[in-house]
């Protein structure tokens, strides 16, 4: 138990800024170590073809070009694909592969002096493609004749998996309901696009090491994939994740690319550095979604919510990225949100096309869920007349309710989410609506986010093939200082600052004594996740308050020794180790060194004041929130304006509430892009149309409204700290939150069908097209 | 390189001659040549604002400029602002207090164009709905950058 509590809670401002500020951060493109050479991909020009032809008599001889067979050589296995469900053929894929299923496929590997001169030679190499049909939608890809994108194949389905609910049941429920509505619902595929691209920079050693500089989210995983595909030896690389400009999901594995630069720095015995452009990112660094859900809900006339049934097909893309068919999983997992239903069912089938595969991003498949349920939440309300909210809170799970049990096997562990509701619905009214001929609309999210995902067995049993668990490793220096070493990998949540928060009141320490060391695989303990699926407070953080506790005890031990006191009569606090109510004390740097000299040790204790903790929870951790904001459309162009957002939300106790608040403020960004504007598109041939970022829109600050946040605090009861994670929920509640604020706005419109993004074409042509009336 | 040209430029007070192809982009310049890697490439189009730097008192993105093109300039980088001050130029001091950075990739690249406006007393009303709508921030939602603004102009238009 920690002692006295001086920075958890705190808005303690970020200890890492600086290098940012003043130009000094280090990112993977900043590396320039002596002798690198620099590569460019040769990449598919086709959507699908097969590779009949690598001709590289006119690239000069200044360049190196590794090719599909010179690359051959060095490949010992696949990529792996980590989640299996069932009914899941494809469990792995291939580094190389001569039939080309997408535009950006990578092929080859050309490497030269400069960046300039290895894109220069790679035009100078000649692919011998044979064309093969194409087929880019999802639907298209179910239809009997057409092309398949693995011909051993009966179809183009690479997984077909049902969720919660049997179908008797679920056919029971509906039928005894009083009504229901169906409505079907497009979700746009979209890209995370962080700031930075990937890319990697690989320094072999003639002892066949290798260090291997990348931006990702996961060093460990990265050296995972590395090792398997290419027979290498765990111990002999090393991978470092430097400052990374932003991830949001897609930086959670390593990618072909990647490793062919790294095939290239091993055969070339050089540093070799590659740096994805933003072209080659909207191309092949894994996009997200792209999904049809035909939803149906059923509900009685007194607005009680009885079921909700939902088929969906995603489009896998070429082939399954690392997580494949998981955001649709963890979708339907979360499909109940905070309401109690009688019957839920999901029908999931992942759908390969001639398209880059989708993959992880923000929210995995919980902001699918959110939207899919809150509009059909909305529709029943409308159709009730009743007020949104108002049926909400109704059939909202209440605090004396949990934990909860939901119909798809998830126990919600602790919350008020009528109280979070009603709050963001009070406040969303407050300001007068300006009167100026636009329509206006007010929208809402309510939703529960699973989080700090684990533990290890519960991973497996739902066929994720990686342990749920975060190991922290804390140490006292000789000097007092403290090293904190984790698996998770900060890339902006602020983990630098956080952590070592709650080590700091845990070892009763200055904060300025505590220093985060992440992102390492020599220095670092391992982790399948590193930073991602909101789960680095929970369980990176929740680690480290378990080691720093075993830390903590162990100094009471030697400072009980020290002052011939008994150990539980010591406090830790503002540095000292002070026996309780005396002002006998000692300095918990001086017990540092005691412990360092190993010099009259008590029992069982020391040499050095050391501990590791491999945390593997209990259960997952679950935030929740409601998101209200008001927009106004302008019915003449289809224009959206996001005047107003409201958040009330719960993720524990916070660390940081400012912190928290800067998660929420990206989230809900990322939220408000893909329910209004940001789109990646194909022509038929699965040619990119959205291939930079004019063509791909991100907000910008003009989209974003300020935010007004407001916190609740329920402890989770698992977590140690009480801390639970929530870094995706913003985006999570504001894709639905807008949407559903659009479509208010517009109540005449037909809502039998919804296309996201609701860009300005599609908000008009809704306007126009009424709805039938029953 | 056969066509290599001389360029001459002054970057954050310090003289630089370079040998770069006609074709080097000022950001590659600055980032491989002077080795100051503060600056960030994020789109190589003009579109995202992270490669900002200041030419000759204007704010200009060095991915669209060509390095001969600043032969003669006087640039100045993320690692010239604030360098001469212990605590930082307002702009810094803001983003920092105001939590208006997260990853830090964008951040260089508003920095400067907060700086540049900063100096040349663009109204702070100016500043939130034109200038920083030139830049892409994805971690952010540009709350908290709004945040500094706000807190950056104070002095400014106090003295006015």
């Amino acid at each position: 138990m920690k002692d006295l509590n001086l920075y958890t809670g705190k808005r303690i401002a970020r200890r890492n800024d600086g290098s940012f500020l003043h130009g000094s951060g280090q990112y993977t493109d900043d590396l320039d170590p002596a002798d690198m050479l620099h590569a460019a991909i040769v990449r598919s020009p086709v959507a699908n073809g097969t590779l009949i032809g690598f001709d590289v008599a006119d690239v000069p001889s200044t360049a190196t070009v590794l090719g599909p067979d010179e690359l051959a050589e060095h490949v010992v296995g696949d990529l792996p694909v980590v989640w299996k469900l069932e009914g899941q053929w494809q469990e792995r894929t291939p580094l190389l592969d001569t039939h080309l299923r997408y535009v950006g496929q990578p092929i080859g590997i050309v490497v030269a002096a400069s960046r300039a001169l290895a894109e220069d030679a790679a035009e100078k190499v000649i692919l011998d493609i044979v064309d093969l049909p194409i087929v880019v939608d999802a639907l298209e890809a179910l239809a009997p004749d057409a092309p398949l994108l693995y011909p051993d194949s009966n179809s183009n389905v690479l997984a077909a998996f049902e969720a919660g609910d049997t179908e008797d049941h679920i056919e029971e429920v509906f039928a005894a309901a009083d009504r229901t509505l169906l409505t079907t619902i497009h979700i746009g595929r979209v890209h995370g696009v962080p700031m930075e691209n990937r890319g990697l920079v690989v320094v072999p050693s003639p002892s066949g090491s290798l260090i291997i500089t990348t931006s990702t989210q996961t060093a460990h995983a990265v050296r995972d994939v590395v090792c398997e595909v290419l027979g290498k030896r765990q111990n002999a690389v090393r991978v470092v994740a430097p400052d990374v400009g932003g991830g949001f999901g897609l930086k959670d594995h390593g990618y072909e690319d990647e490793i062919m630069t790294v095939i290239a720095a091993v055969v070339i015995g050089r540093p070799v550095k590659w740096i994805e452009d933003r072209n080659e990112s909207f191309l092949t660094t894994t996009h997200a979604r792209d999904e049809v859900h035909e939803v149906e809900v059923a509900f009685d006339f007194d607005g009680k919510l009885r079921g909700l049934r939902v088929d969906a097909v995603r489009n896998a893309g070429a082939r399954f990225s690392i997580f494949g068919g998981g955001p649709l999983f963890a979708a339907f997992g979360v499909l109940p949100g905070p309401y109690k239903w009688d019957a839920i069912r999901g029908y999931g089938r992942l759908v390969a096309t001639n398209t880059m595969s989708t993959g992880a991003y923000r929210g995995f498949g919980q902001t699918q869920a959110a939207l899919v349920r809150e509009r059909a939440v909305d529709l029943v309300a409308e159709a009730l007349g009743r007020d949104p909210i108002d049926l909400r809170v109704q059939n909202m799970i209440r605090p004396e309710e949990l934990p909860y049990g939901t119909r798809t096997f998830i126990e919600y562990d602790s919350g008020d989410y009528q109280s979070a509701a009603l709050r963001a619905a009070e406040l969303i009214m407050e300001p007068a609506w300006p009167e100026d001929g636009k329509v206006r609309g007010v929208g809402y999210c309510c939703y529960v986010q699973m989080t700090g995902i684990g533990n290890s067995d519960t991973n497996r049993a739902i066929g994720l093939d990686i342990g749920g668990f975060e190991t922290a490793d804390v140490r006292l220096e000789p000097d007092g200082t403290v090293c904190v070493a984790t698996g998770v990998s900060p890339h902006g949540q602020g983990l630098e600052t956080t952590i070592p928060q709650l080590v700091a009141d845990e070892l009763g320490v200055n904060i300025d004594d505590v220093q985060l060391i992440w992102g390492d695989t020599e220095t670092t303990p391992y982790s399948a996740y590193g930073t991602a699926a909101s789960r680095s407070i929970a369980l990176g953080g929740g680690s480290a308050v378990l080691a720093s506790q075993k830390v903590a005890e162990q100094i009471r031990q030697v400072a009980g020794t020290m002052l011939e006191a008994s150990p539980d009569d010591i406090r830790l606090t503002d540095g000292a180790a002070t026996v309780a109510g005396t002002n006998v004390s000692v300095l918990i740097r001086e017990v540092a060194k005691r412990a360092s000299q190993g010099f009259g040790m008590p029992e069982g204790v020391g040499p050095g004041l050391h501990a590791r903790h491999a945390y593997d929870p209990p259960n997952a951790t679950f935030s929740y929130a409601t998101h209200a904001c008001r927009v106004a459309v302008d019915v003449a162009t289809g224009e959206v304006v996001v005047e107003d957002y409201v958040v009330v939300n719960d993720c524990g106790v916070m660390v940081n509430p400012t912190i928290i608040e800067g998660q929420i403020h990206g989230g809900v960004a990322q939220g408000l892009g893909a329910a209004l504007m940001e789109e990646v598109l194909y022509d038929n041939n699965g040619q990119p149309l959205s291939s930079t970022m004019l063509d791909y829109q991100v907000p910008v600050s003009a989209s974003i409204p300020d935010i007004r946040i407001e916190h609740m605090e329920t402890p989770s009861p698992f977590t140690p700290g009480g801390m639970k994670g929530m870094g995706e929920g913003g985006t999570n509640g504001a894709y639905a939150c807008v949407v559903n604020a659009v479509m208010a706005a517009l109540p005449d419109a037909d809502n039998s069908t919804l296309h996201t993004p609701l860009t300005p074409a599609r908000v008009w042509e809704a306007a126009q097209k009424r709805k039938q009336l029953d | 390189m056969t066509n290599e040209r001389t360029v001459e430029m002054n970057v954050n007070g310090r003289d630089y001659s370079l040998r770069c192809e006609p074709r080097r982009l000022l950001s590659e310049a600055l980032r491989e040549d002077c080795r100051l890697t503060g600056t960030h490439v994020g789109c190589e189009q003009g579109s995202c604002g992270a490669c900002t730097v200041i030419v000759d008192g204007r704010a200009q993105r060095s991915c669209l400029m060509l390095a001969v093109q600043a032969d003669g300039s006087n640039i100045e980088t993320i690692e010239g602002v604030g360098a001469d001050s212990e605590t930082g130029h307002p702009v810094q001091i803001a983003m920092h207090q105001a939590h208006g950075l997260q990853c830090g990739f964008c951040t260089a690249g508003i920095v400067m164009s907060l700086v540049h406006a900063h100096r040349n007393g663009i109204s702070r009303q100016d500043v939130t709905k034109e200038v920083l709508n030139g830049h892409l921030c994805r971690c952010t939602g540009y709350v908290n950058i709004r945040q500094a603004i706000d807190a950056a102009w104070v002095e400014l238009e106090d003295n006015k």
